[in-house]
């Protein structure tokens, strides 16, 4: 009894200790969610303007950053970058920061890869609480619109423009900034790709390295039964019928990602998915939208097609294993090309694969997702951080060496054009095939794509949205209904429902 | 019973013993074949983990796994040791276990002691409320814990000192192990201490010269559950180890990353686990004895 | 009576502990205690407002007051903008609006029913399998110290192997609702069945019912929780006194009245232990799901809504990130419904225990 009376009594206490400090406003104000400090930023409210674009609004300007006037004063700084590099890939990167060094001495780069990408958002998450982030850190543009809730990362504008004139130990004097030329030397869309946050153009992110889905088929097989490779979904569809015709035993093809299909077609329907804007998030629930899940519903119920969860295995294990049921086209990242491939044997690779663009649905308006880590900055008390930060990302985001050496080591593809220069890329490239070279064939193919990318509008639940649709898509296929439009115009609802709720 | 006896006939006697016989090898069998199924159903992970550690990568990733590798791939091991700088990770945890199981011990028994000997106002309420902190889940500490190891200034560019105080303070204190060993410490009959007293022996002295000698198992055991702790702690140290002071788990998990597809190179990732419970393993059989004495002698009471 | 120089010595053997358990444990659930009860808002965030003041409503026509990222919007400040350092800007109040967040969610109750199930199958399963292999593994003498190793060994299984093996011992790979049998390939438990002549279940694929999952579940429990158990229970028998059973013996007892009679009241101690703990290991269940289920915490498609395999401390992960107060508020309601379940426990046990 006297037990009971003491559990009772903690729970008391805790109460009692929350009336003493509970409605202390200043303790309460070292919340995470609510940033102490909005710094010299301005403030989130003032970014995020109508997207109508309202005439009685002037025209959004990017967030401005007060850059140091001196720039870089050489002094000695430390600065910390979080990543999801494996060991092979931080053997790239620490040979570049070696050169790095070669040209600014004073700044030491220290690096640690904390996991996968979820680790690292989840890591400078909490490590923001703290005000204790790394400076600069492996991002996708969610990841960005979480930190901003803490207004916690540096725009990047004020550093692009900046005409401050730099001078690295080697004598050269380079702007702070970006020149003309380098801009343009960016992937257009890889670029674009830091400016999803608002509509004033803020860049918040630099791209890194890079993937999109391309779409693998057994080119052994294909040439055997002289099919064409399908550029639309239409085209697809007949394709699937006839395939099942010739190997009735097979699953013509598998689809990697739900989430990114949904996505996709939204983007190649033109239809809406989310906006970046307040309370107007989640858009995806809408008849185009819900007529495309309908439509491959019933390629599903054709045994057209199957997806990772759903099949319940990696579809490039289905599509690369030859004893079981397999499939002939694999749709899936470019950064995973070695793992659509079968496995060498001494006569060489069982068939060889070929790679090709996602089928479209107006093939004049082509649209393949993009992803791949980009690079952000953090905010620090000493500025001098920030812009040795900038340096450095500058550094690895302009450097044709560095962007061709990490592309040809991980199979992601470059994000400026000029690594085409480095001898070493072009024969790299010129290699590309669908046995030994896979790696060099997907980049190409993929740098072939460039005219398709697009991102999602990012904010701070944007992968809710998207692991939501990614189980509308499964749950859609897979229940038995009756009335298959009242069952998908429900599913639809309630994903809507639940994405508010996890706000 | 003692009528029973007489009607028993030296036949009938014997056919008893032969029923007997014949039922007592039957429940051997049926015990033992229990037993074995269970052991082999329990076993089955650690095989497991054995033989995905000894296939290719394209192997594990067939979709209906093979139980036995086709082809047997030492290098995995070769590569675990190479990728994941081992060896420091080794003497970082055996550092971080071994520091922290010293400490851990020390403050376990002195409160123990305090728990089952000494007499101090509120002893029984605040026992009880340290037994209610097992009940809240542990995940909510961790945000507060990690704003507060910031605040202390070790989280960022630690010297030694701070980069293994972060993994060893917050887990000093186990509610679990003081509550083992001050039930062990109670069931110390109360006349060795009276007369302890009377001989005008210290309570430090008693402490040590009769409570922990007698219960040692339990100390032994929580010795070894302490160590096994630090050396599968995964959540902590991964928010909060700096790169030169990475534990073992951190170190592993990490190490063989696919960054391309994000997918873990399981098979080397599994003769970097192998290698590293061979320790716990080993431990494990060399004092099981002592682990088996240590639970049995704490007789926790609910 | 205690003398208080005594007094100040007991405190000085506490103090290490106590030091310590101020700073890692109290003050981590005195914050979460505080931030559960606090409601706060960012006032230059009105979720509620486009920009030009008009109300936002979901498909409904419900306002949204109260979903953005679990802060509580005030219907009074509208989209009124304020000074940087007016002190309106960031309000903290007391409130209950966190716990009935939590209660009014729509899976509460999907919450409530997984962590009952759970606990009522695994925990008396999982108590009386151990009891009854820690009966046998005391009653041999070959083998007992090889047996008592196996049985030991899921301990120094690293926790990442475990959750693959049991995740592809079940796996169906190109699940064919309709006919099971006529699945790709099938894992091994289904191979094992169709040995027997059996036909295969789909356990954990998409199509797989909820019982299914459920008894996946509750094996993985069960087979986690054993060694444990196990090695409780057995270290409880070997400090049995011999001389009950050698009276057994003369009375010649039949087996299983022994069992009942004298092995389980003289064990009660360690079995209320054991059951203690499994309920709220029990109601603290997590990464056992997310090992099978992965973070979805259901089989493919099995839901749009809530996850069919939620569970309390998953709904907690879930909010920590961008609603720390939702989060706090759950943690607590957790934490009073293990205090209700435990005193419960602890009440039976009393008046069950033997000692």
């Amino acid at each position: 009894m006297k037990r009971i009376l003491a559990f009772a009594l903690l729970f008391v206490m805790c109460i009692g200790v929350f009336a003493m400090t509970g409605c202390d406003r200043q303790q309460a104000s070292a919340q995470p969610p609510v940033g102490e400090n909005p710094g010299e930023q301005g403030t989130q409210g003032e970014v995020q303007t109508d997207e109508q674009g309202n005439t009685q609004q002037p025209t959004p300007q990017p967030v401005a950053y007060d850059v140091p006037s001196v720039g870089y004063d050489g002094s000695e700084v430390t600065i910390t970058f979080s990543h999801t590099m494996n060991a092979t890939y931080q053997g790239v990167l620490d040979k570049y920061i070696a050169k790095f060094n070669e040209l600014y001495p004073n700044i030491t780069v220290e690096h640690a890869q904390v996991g996968g990408y979820d680790e690292v958002r989840d890591q400078i998450k909490t490590e923001l609480t703290a005000g204790n982030q790394p400076n600069i850190a492996y991002c996708y543009p969610d990841h960005v619109a979480l930190y901003n809730v803490a207004k916690a990362v540096v725009p990047l504008n004020s550093f692009i423009d900046s005409t401050i004139e730099v001078t690295d130990a080697q004598g050269n004097k380079t702007v702070l900034g970006l020149t003309a030329e380098q801009i343009a030397d960016f992937i257009p869309g890889y670029y674009a790709e830091g400016a999803v946050f608002d509509n004033a153009g803020t860049m918040y992110t630099m791209p890194m390295s890079k993937s999109t889905e391309v779409l693998y088929y057994n080119k052994t097989f294909f040439d055997a039964n002289g099919l064409t490779v399908p550029t639309t979904w239409d085209e697809m569809k007949a394709l699937c019928k006839k395939i099942l015709e010739i190997d009735p035993d097979c699953i013509p093809l598998g689809y990697d990602s739900e989430a990114n299909w949904f996505i996709t077609m939204c983007e190649q329907y033109g239809s809406p998915y989310t906006s970046a804007q307040r309370g107007k998030y989640f858009l995806f629930n809408n008849d185009q939208n819900k007529a495309f899940v309908k439509e491959f519903r019933s390629w599903y119920e054709a045994g057209y097609l199957t997806t990772q969860e759903l099949y319940g295995g990696y579809t490039s294990g289905l599509f690369t294993e030859l004893t079981d049921k397999n499939s002939y086209m694999s749709i899936g990242s470019t950064g995973g090309s070695m793992h659509q491939r079968p496995e060498a044997t001494d006569d060489g690779y069982a068939f060889e694969v070929g790679i090709a663009p996602i089928p479209q649905v107006n093939p004049d308006a082509p649209k393949a997702i993009s992803q791949g880590p980009s690079l952000c900055i953090f905010e620090s008390d000493n500025k001098q951080e920030v812009v040795a930060s900038w340096l450095f990302v500058k550094f690895l985001t302009t450097d044709p060496a560095f962007q061709a050496e990490f592309s040809m080591t991980s199979g992601y593809m470059p994000v400026i054009k000029s690594v085409e220069n480095v001898p070493a890329y072009k024969n790299f490239l010129d290699n590309a095939d669908g046995g030994e070279h896979i790696q060099a064939l997907a980049v190409k193919v993929g740098r072939e794509m460039s005219n398709m990318y697009f991102v999602s509008p990012a904010f701070n639940g944007s992968s809710v949205a998207r692991d939501k649709v990614g189980v509308l898509m499964q749950y859609c296929f897979v229940t038995p209904a009756d009335d298959v439009d009242a069952m998908i115009d429900k599913a639809f609802k309630d994903a809507i429902v639940e994405c508010n709720n996890a706000q | 019973m003692a009528k029973q006896m007489k009607v028993l006939t030296e036949k009938d006697l014997q056919q008893v013993t032969v029923q007997q016989k014949i039922f007592k090898v039957l429940s051997q069998i049926a015990l033992y074949t229990f037993l074995i199924v269970m052991a082999i159903i329990v076993i089955f992970p650690f095989y497991w983990m054995i033989i995905s550690s000894l296939k290719s990568l394209a192997e594990y990733r067939l979709s209906i796994p093979t139980l036995f590798p086709k082809e047997i791939m030492w290098g995995n091991y070769l590569q675990a040791f190479q990728k994941a700088e081992l060896l420091k990770l080794f003497k970082n945890t055996i550092i971080v276990g071994v520091v922290s199981t010293i400490l851990s011990l020390v403050i376990t028994i002195i409160t123990a002691f305090a728990f089952a000997r000494l007499e101090f106002k509120g002893k029984n309420l605040l026992f009880s409320m340290l037994l209610g902190t097992m009940m809240i889940p542990g995940e909510l500490f961790t945000i507060t814990n990690f704003t507060t190891i910031t605040e202390f200034g070790w989280y960022k560019n630690p010297n030694w000192f701070e980069g293994y105080a972060v993994l060893i303070v917050p887990f000093l204190v186990s509610v679990f192990y003081i509550y083992l060993l001050k039930q062990n410490f109670m069931q110390i009959p109360n006349e060795l201490y009276l007369a302890a007293k009377v001989d005008g022996t210290s309570d430090f002295k008693y402490l040590c010269k009769v409570m922990i000698p007698l219960s040692l198992p339990t100390l032994i055991s929580i010795t070894i559950l302490k160590m096994m702790g630090s050396w599968n702690s995964y959540v902590w140290p991964r928010l909060v180890a700096h790169k030169d002071y990475y534990l073992i788990t951190n170190g592993l998990r990490s190490a063989f990353t696919d960054a391309g597809s994000g997918e873990a190179d399981i098979p080397v990732q599994m003769a970097a686990v192998t290698i590293v419970s061979i320790p716990l393993f080993l431990v494990f059989i060399f004092l099981r004895k002592y682990i088996m004495k240590g639970v049995s002698r704490s007789g926790i009471k609910g | 009576m205690v003398d208080s120089k005594h007094q100040w010595k007991a405190w000085l053997y506490l103090l290490p502990a106590i030091i310590l358990l101020l700073i890692f444990t109290v003050w981590p659930i005195f914050n979460t205690v505080r931030m559960a009860f606090t409601v706060y808002w960012d006032a230059e965030a009105p979720a509620g407002f486009d920009e030009d003041g008009m109300q936002l409503c979901d498909e409904n026509g419900n306002p949204l007051w109260g979903k953005y990222q679990g802060y509580t919007i005030s219907k009074d400040l509208g989209n009124k903008k304020l000074a940087d350092d007016d002190p309106a800007k960031v309000k903290f109040e007391f409130g209950l609006d966190n716990f009935i967040h939590v209660l009014t969610y729509d899976g509460f109750w999907t919450i409530m029913k997984n962590t009952v199930i759970l606990c009522v199958l695994t925990v008396p399963l999982s108590t009386f399998l151990a009891l009854l292999i820690a009966v046998c593994l005391n009653a041999i003498k070959p083998l007992q110290r090889v047996l008592q190793t196996i049985f030991f060994l899921p301990y120094v299984t690293n926790s990442i192997a475990i959750g693959m093996v049991f995740a592809a011992m079940f796996n169906i790979v190109g699940v064919n609702t309709t006919d099971v049998a006529a699945s790709t390939s099938v894992g091994i438990v289904n191979t094992v069945l169709m040995v027997f002549g059996l036909d295969p279940i789909n356990w954990i694929n998409q199509g797989s019912t909820y019982w299914a999952n459920i008894a996946v579940m509750v094996i993985y429990i069960v087979w986690n929780a054993l060694p444990f158990k196990i090695l409780i229970l057995l270290g409880g028998l070997q400090s049995v006194n011999k001389q009950y059973y050698d009276a057994a013996k003369i009375d010649s007892t039949p087996k299983w009245r022994v069992f009942t009679r004298i092995t389980v009241p003289l064990l009660s101690p360690m079995i209320a232990y054991v059951v203690i703990t499994g309920f709220i290991g029990g109601f603290k269940e997590y990464t056992s799901i997310v090992g099978i289920f992965g973070e979805k915490m259901q089989p493919p498609g099995a839901a749009v809504g809530v996850p069919v395999l939620q569970t309390m401390v998953g709904y907690i992960y879930d909010n920590l990130g961008n609603a720390e107060g939702v989060a706090s508020a759950a943690a607590l309601l957790l934490f009073v419904l293990i205090f209700a379940v435990t005193l419960v426990n602890l009440g039976v046990s009393k008046k069950k225990t033997h000692y």
